[in-house]
């Protein structure tokens, strides 16, 4: 049992007194931010990034602190979902079809606390077996040559087009847009400079911090400012206790769903909101017999189950593929390339201590999660009460506090203001900006690896469909372009769980 | 209508980017394909995307709310990053949380007051906490 006693060297990292304590505020924060209508998990991370750094933590307690929040955050988001119908992120759309009617029918304290234990069934069942996962998928991607990479990257792009409501053609644009971003300044390989305008500032490239901050924080801003987006009045009644007899009814849907979930979660591009629609989807099926949809536990159990596992299980090709199975975990990626640590297979031999200790943590963590959120959830629930002329400004406001305090520089302000009003257009014309991310993150990688298979072959393109690897994942790619086209219906099985208003679908 | 437009946009940025490319020639490079290739199958690939768009165009409507509001938070957006080393930390962070907050239908008082209390709660959060330095202005807080 190697992975086992490599758990335990992990846990010896999580269990310091400062791992622990950061481990202890990144999930109360992400609880805490969940809960905040409009503020989903990929703000708070990108908030707290810049800060991270510009405190130098070490890497794997910034990053115990960041994924403390990403997942946090699938706790604390059915707050919001279950007692005003506001879902803060699309992997929860599906809480809320089961979740406010419990909480209407005067059972809101029960709704949260099965909603609770489901998303703690599912974060750590999620954890388990990333445990027992992480090592062999590493140890496969190991065997992977630059050539496989490349169609890698090209198959997580390719699956981008699978999720939401936007056309393909608009994510591929997207995500073609994000890899022009990551061109811009000099080039590793030969020096010279690439799509900097003549301008001293861009010579360094665009800084990942100001685009993440634009891109999501300052553009939320500016649709929340517009006030298309209403909240409903909030109704927080207690009424009776959860039983242990409903508990128990739920523990079978609770198992499938992490299933579901755990799976959604590791396919890069897919992520929480698919995982939480197929989820309830599935659990319709098999348990319904007209409760569902007006109040039915395992309609509640199934969805929040599954976006907790799907959060977790999205954050195994982060680790052992440096692949982001998410738009948030593209944020950590890019954390881990913040302190020049190269996430995917030599990160568990390398870099163990980063690897296990962030493994660890999340045990701890959801134990500190379920403690929160049963006795103390009401607590939370009064964070939904903080008026939005106070709320947003102070985002707005830390925003740039953090992209100066990693820059030093005002002229990256504007940079990061120019990305909020692109990712703005965007979001109105129904271009996704996820794509954007996770492209300019893995830019980079993509184009070394690119370059490196045709140094490989003396220029000769036709090693890039050569290994039996690169075969398998060039046709996997054909299949997901031209599924929909074929097979209509499945895309929009899949849409139905995708907030047609936004485009985090990818898991938030 | 406005997906042709999208269309259109992503076509003229990808030929832009193309043309960019193309005179990225460098004497030597430690690789056969060098710098300039790898930008010019993203550009091509956008200006692809950009021409399905406008062949098969979606149903969009531009939808605005308040407009208004949207220009008010970020004019004082852009102004704030020259504001922020004059002014320091604090006066710029409280302007700029200020107009925002007037701009999330808050009145005059309430917003200075929260707008204030906000930039000092981060100031002494960030600067003094945290110490990430941060631009203290002609008073020296």
């Amino acid at each position: 049992m190697e992975a086992l006693s490599l758990l335990l060297s992990g846990f010896e990292v999580a269990l310091t007194p400062l791992n622990l304590l950061v481990a202890f505020a990144g999930v109360a924060l992400g609880t805490a931010i969940g809960a905040l209508p409009g503020i989903g998990p990929l703000n708070a991370v990108a908030l707290l990034l810049p800060l991270c750094f510009a405190l130098k933590l070490p890497p794997e307690t910034a990053l115990i602190l960041l994924a403390g929040i990403y997942y946090g955050s699938g706790y604390g988001g059915r707050i919001a979902s279950i007692l005003l119908n506001i879902p803060g992120d699309p992997g929860l759309v599906m809480t809320t079809l089961d979740g406010y009617p419990l909480a209407r029918a005067g059972r809101g304290s029960a709704a949260l606390a099965i909603s609770g234990i489901g998303s703690f069934v599912g974060g750590t069942s999620a954890v388990i077996l990333m445990t027992f996962l992480a090592v062999p998928l590493a140890r496969l991607a190991l065997s992977f040559g630059p050539a496989d990479y490349v169609a890698l990257m090209v198959l997580a792009f390719a699956l981008l087009t699978m999720i939401g409501e936007n056309s393909p053609a608009k994510t591929l644009a997207a995500v073609a847009l994000g890899l022009l971003f990551a061109m811009v300044g000099i080039d590793g390989g030969s020096g010279v400079e690439r799509f900097t305008f003549d301008s001293i500032e861009l010579v360094g490239g665009i800084d990942f911090t100001s685009l993440t901050m634009g891109l999501f924080a300052v553009s939320e801003i500016l649709i929340l400012v517009e006030g298309l987006t209403v909240g409903a009045v909030a109704r927080y009644t207690k009424g009776a206790h959860l039983t242990i007899k409903e508990i128990v009814f739920c523990i079978p849907a609770m198992l499938r769903s992490t299933a579901i979930g755990f799976f959604f979660g590791i396919l890069p591009g897919t992520g929480a909101a698919v995982a939480s629609t197929v989820a309830y989807i599935a659990e319709k099926r098999v348990s319904d017999r007209g409760t569902f949809g007006k109040g039915d536990m395992r309609g509640l159990a199934a969805p929040e189950t599954a976006d907790n596992a799907a959060q977790t299980g999205s954050m195994v090709p982060m680790l052992a593929l440096g692949i982001p199975g998410s738009g948030t975990t593209a944020i950590m990626l890019g954390a881990f390339m913040m302190y020049s640590i190269t996430p995917g297979p030599l990160l568990f031999t390398q870099r163990p201590e980063v690897a296990w200790g962030l493994i660890a943590s999340m045990y701890v963590g959801n134990i500190m999660l379920l403690v929160l959120n049963l006795p103390l959830v009401g607590l939370f629930a009064r964070l939904l009460l903080v008026p939005a002329w106070i709320l947003y400004p102070g985002v707005l406001g830390l925003s740039f506090a953090g992209v100066y305090a990693v820059s030093n520089s005002a002229f990256e302000l504007l940079i990061t203001t120019a990305f909020g009003v692109i990712a703005y257009v965007f979001r109105k014309v129904g271009v996704p900006i996820i794509p954007v991310l996770s492209a300019f993150v893995l830019a980079r990688l993509l184009e070394d690896n690119f370059r490196r298979a045709l140094t490989l072959s003396s220029g000769d393109p036709a090693i890039l469909v050569q290994s039996p690897t690169s075969i398998v994942l060039w046709l996997l790619t054909v299949v997901v372009l031209l599924g929909p086209i074929f097979a209509p219906r499945l895309k929009s099985v899949i849409a139905e769980g995708s907030d047609p208003r936004d485009d985090r679908s990818s898991g938030g | 209508m406005i997906d042709r437009i999208v269309g259109g946009i992503f076509i003229l940025i990808a030929a832009a980017a193309l043309g960019h490319a193309y005179t990225l020639v460098v004497p030597f490079a430690a690789d056969p394909v060098g710098p300039r290739v790898f930008p010019m199958i993203v550009a091509t690939a956008l200006g692809l995307s950009g021409i399905a768009i406008c062949v098969r165009p979606g149903q969009i409507t531009l939808e605005f709310g308040d407009w208004r509001r949207v220009i008010a938070i970020l004019a004082a957006a852009i102004i704030y990053p020259f504001l922020l080393v004059p002014l320091g930390f604090i006066t710029a962070t409280a302007l700029l949380c200020f107009v925002s907050a007037l701009a999330f239908r808050a009145r005059a008082l309430p917003a200075a007051i929260s707008a204030s209390v906000t930039a000092v709660f981060f100031f002494v959060m960030l600067d003094m906490l945290l110490d990430l330095p941060l631009p203290r202005g002609p008073l020296g807080i």
